[in-house]
């Protein structure tokens, strides 16, 4: 027997996906497909979810971070506080990381700037800085070899050479966006 | 010559140099994070102190007296001063406080300072990969 569907105070959300998505004896083709596509959209927001978590988990030692080096001197050599707009940009950046990528770890530099590093190794890895300007430097190591650049951030979309460093070291393979 | 310290008034290449680490995000199970061998941006130096990872409580005092003082303290990354010199950079010593010295001869451009932090960062990166973090 079908189960049937409230309509009263049916709304776009989760609600409806789950009530779709929910196991039963669906009879018709049509009601398999329905159940099936519910079923693919409940998981897409799941993982959305999951990812927006691992995402606010990083914003979060953004902030835990700049609390923490918020004074002059926070390191007794003559450190520079981590600057406001340092924080803003890193998040900004951490938004702008395409879905699945490896989240970076975060590091106080000593001029004020916030280190993304995304680490595979000691001997791989990538690191960018993020300060009061939209132009990033970054460098990175991968065995023997290294290198640096500088790129600019809109706050919107990092440049492709930068997630391309990334995923190369992460060895992160993701083609809808470039990275292969 | 020798120093008011007693240590020789030019670093070895075989010494051992300590920077002392403040922030539990400066190092990971990998080891020390690049952003430690950074220099001060208002001299363009990195400070250090000629000391290795032994004996412990030698380290920890001098970090506690002369460099952190009641700040966090998490340990130290420790590096040779060859691996300084390997990346085309100096070390001098600078007293006092005893036994201390300083990255020097970072490359700046002052045209593009994004670029110079770039730079910087990459020599960074090498002392730390050779660095052994020793945590207290």
């Amino acid at each position: 027997m079908l189960k049937p569907i409230s309509t009263v105070g049916a709304q776009v959300g989760l609600a409806l996906l789950y009530s779709l998505a929910r196991p039963g004896t669906a009879i018709s083709n049509e009601a398999a497909l329905v159940q099936t596509a519910a079923n693919r959209a409940m998981d897409s927001v799941e993982r959305s979810r999951a990812l927006f978590g691992n995402k606010a988990t990083a914003i979060s030692q953004v902030w835990a971070l700049a609390q923490e080096c918020s004074v002059e001197d926070w390191d007794g050599n003559g450190s520079l506080p981590i600057k406001p707009v340092s924080v803003h940009r890193a998040i900004a950046l951490i938004r702008a990381l395409p879905a699945d990528m490896p989240l970076p770890e975060f590091a106080p530099d000593p001029d004020g700037a916030i280190s993304l590093d995304w680490i595979r190794s000691r001997s791989r890895l990538f690191s960018l800085s993020v300060g009061d300007s939209d132009r990033l430097a970054y460098a990175w190591l991968d065995g023997s070899d290294s290198g640096h650049g500088v790129a600019r951030f809109d706050g919107e979309a990092l440049p492709l050479r930068v997630l391309q460093g990334i995923a190369s070291i992460m060895e992160f393979n993701d083609a809808a966006i470039g990275i292969v | 010559m020798t120093l008011p310290s007693g240590l020789s008034d030019s670093v070895a290449d075989s010494e051992p140099l300590a920077r002392f680490l403040t922030s539990s995000s400066q190092f990971n199970v990998s080891g020390v994070k690049p952003s430690v061998f950074l220099p001060n941006p208002k001299n363009n130096q990195t400070s250090v102190f000629r000391h290795g990872a032994e004996p412990r409580e030698a380290l920890w005092r001098i970090a506690r007296e002369y460099a952190v003082g009641d700040r966090p303290l998490h340990g130290a990354a420790v590096c040779l001063a060859g691996d300084v010199r390997a990346v085309l950079l100096e070390v001098n010593p600078k007293e006092p406080p005893p036994g201390h010295a300083n990255i020097e001869n970072w490359s700046v451009n002052k045209n593009d300072p994004e670029l110079t932090k770039a730079t910087q960062k990459e020599l960074a990166t090498k002392i730390a990969q050779r660095a052994t973090l020793v945590q207290f």
